[in-house]
């Protein structure tokens, strides 16, 4: 089968390799928004995930999960007599300095519970025992932390509120959407740091539903015996976590500016390379309307010739993506690229590019076919 | 039988506020087998006529008959059809598909015919081999001699068997030996197929060839 479409576009390599890095430089773009902004909200909701609550107590109003508000830890007596609650437990997040060995101070969100290991928290330990966490002024860190905090090793002290805790535990992937590194330590040593705000009260309430319970039955008791705090599913509260960033920040609104600038060079590079090169081949649209060629036939060859680009495109884009992925690992981005965004930008890359042809459409339905006997 | 016949065809285009007749009243009658030469200056209307009857363009007034089949009524998304099932074109600057080879260029145009697959690609065989360019079949155009080209529009024109075939100045970039090589092949495709051809041209040469040669100025033809 002769192809037209196919051999016209390759014909010019050099305008067609234009065409596809025009695509490819879109979609690459949308991927690193995305899958960066994707990133982020992981990070973001990454221990709600992880944590193994069907249930979260919060403060009322709290917007996400790194701005706690403290109320009386005594809340999670009423959370243990509901019918359908398997376990509750009392979970502080709090804000505090950490004294690096330079002298300098350092920002750190330190998760603090009784017992760890009934969360599954924290999830990814690299060493060290988190049954060990309340038998002593211990703490696990992160690794993330070591682009704050410096290279530290298991047995090292480092000093927090100005109170020295060894570190006995190293973990991975606990971050936190503001990028402060996470430390572990048990519950009722957070609260000695921090006295005043932490004495006989917690954060937030870590709620386990019986297996056949019917969860959201547990949530509305729970929120009618605490009518002063808020009560989330696991995936509710990793929405609000989420949406406040977006939303609040205006994170959302610079990535959507992003993409669609994005999309927007994509589309007009397309646009202006199947526009010149309808242009440029009106005589030979021209020659295919004069042997019996209707405009369909025409459109049908511009189309493909979108597709190629958008296929080729994406293609191209995509590879660069998952090829910036571990450059991007290495300055701790998480560039996150999942099936559903590679399937959004692939239908994306498509439409944007049959978009695009379709500017060609109306010129190519006005070509005369007399043009052919012009010299 | 006509395979082509004109009556009393004009064409008038509207040019600002006036209006320019560059037809008035052209009638010809083209008879399967037969070659005719039309012969005009500049601005005498040959290629408006061309248009017209190819089906490129519609009449302002008259009636045009392709193989047949009156076509000046016909409205324009009906015109694709007549062309393709009736008419094969030979244009002056070849306007080949640059990035097809010669024999895809010929199979391109049995494709716009409803013709693909293996019966397609012997067809195109056969009308490079009719040209005799069977050796440069899957050559580029950007390969072969002005000649060479034009052999492959007339390769192309001839493909699906059209029973009129049209051609401007179909010698008009060739020297003289070959647009010799040309005319002669249009000659041999009239009498072997039985093909009614209409030739616009200023070439002395395709006199020799052609049974009737009229000549049209100022849109009519001069008997």
């Amino acid at each position: 089968m002769v192809d037209l479409a196919f051999k016209s576009l390759l014909h010019d390599k050099l305008k067609f390799a234009i065409t596809v890095a025009g695509v490819a430089f879109a979609v690459m773009l949308v991927f690193v928004q995305v899958g960066l902004f994707m990133g982020l909200m992981d990070n973001a909701t990454i221990t709600i995930q992880n944590i193994s609550a069907d249930l979260w107590v919060t403060s009322k109003n709290t917007p996400n999960i790194d701005f706690s508000h403290a109320f009386p830890q005594a809340y999670v007596e009423r959370v243990r007599t509901i019918p359908g609650v398997e376990r509750a437990d009392n979970l502080i997040i709090w804000f505090s300095q950490l004294s690096l060995p330079s002298g300098a101070q350092e920002g750190t969100e330190i998760y603090a519970l009784e017992d760890f290991s009934k969360w599954n928290l924290p999830w990814n330990i690299q060493s060290g025992d988190v049954e060990q966490l309340r038998r002593g002024r211990y703490i696990m860190m992160d690794n993330s932390a070591i682009k704050r905090y410096g290279k530290f090793e298991v047995g090292e002290y480092r000093e927090i509120n100005e109170s020295r805790f060894k570190i006995i535990g190293r973990t991975r992937d606990a971050r936190s959407f503001t990028t402060t590194p996470l430390t572990f330590m048990d519950y009722r040593l957070v609260q000695g740091l921090n006295q005043q705000q932490l004495t006989n009260r917690t954060t937030y309430i870590l709620v386990k539903v019986a297996s056949g319970a019917d969860i959201n039955t547990v949530q509305k008791e729970i929120q009618r015996r605490l009518p002063f705090n808020d009560v989330y599913t696991k995936q509710q509260w990793a929405n609000k976590s989420r949406s406040y960033w977006i939303v609040n920040t205006g994170l959302g609104l610079n990535m959507a500016v992003t993409v669609f600038l994005g999309c927007l060079v994509g589309i007009v590079i397309v646009a202006q390379t199947l526009y010149s090169s309808t242009m440029e081949h009106l005589k030979e649209f021209g020659t295919v309307k004069a042997i019996g060629g209707s405009n369909a036939d025409i459109y049908s060859i511009l189309t493909k010739q979108a597709s190629i680009a958008a296929i080729a495109g994406y293609v191209v884009g995509a590879g660069m993506a998952y090829g910036l992925r571990p450059a991007m690992a290495k300055v701790d981005l998480k560039l996150m690229i999942s099936n559903e965004l590679s399937v959004m930008v692939f239908v994306g890359a498509l439409v944007l590019c049959l978009g695009a042809a379709m500017i060609s459409f109306r010129k190519v339905a006005s070509i005369d076919p007399a043009l052919v006997f012009r010299t | 039988m006509n395979v082509l016949e004109t009556q009393n065809v004009t064409k008038v285009f509207q040019e600002g506020r006036e209006q320019v007749n560059v037809l008035n009243g052209v009638s010809l009658a083209l008879e399967a087998g037969e070659i005719v030469a039309l012969e005009g200056p500049s601005g005498s209307g040959k290629t408006t006529f061309l248009s017209i009857v190819g089906c490129i363009l519609t009449p302002s007034s008259g009636r045009v008959f392709v193989d047949g089949e009156e076509v000046d009524s016909l409205n324009p998304a009906q015109l694709p059809e007549i062309r393709k099932k009736s008419i094969g074109f030979v244009f002056q600057q070849y306007n080949l598909f640059p990035s097809l080879t010669a024999l895809e260029n010929v199979q391109y145009a049995l494709k716009i015919k409803g013709k693909t697959g293996p019966a397609a690609r012997k067809e195109a065989d056969k009308a490079l081999e009719s040209v005799g360019l069977t050796d440069r079949k899957n050559f580029l155009p950007r390969d072969l001699s002005g000649g060479q080209k034009q052999r492959v529009a007339l390769a192309r024109a001839l493909a699906g068997a059209p029973p009129l075939m049209l051609a401007d100045e179909p010698t008009a970039n060739l020297d003289t030996q070959l647009g010799t090589q040309i005319i002669e092949l249009f000659r041999e495709s009239a009498k072997r197929d039985n093909r009614g051809v209409l030739i616009v041209t200023h070439d002395p040469k395709v006199r020799t060839i052609a049974d009737r040669v009229l000549q049209i100025r100022d849109g009519r033809i001069l008997q």
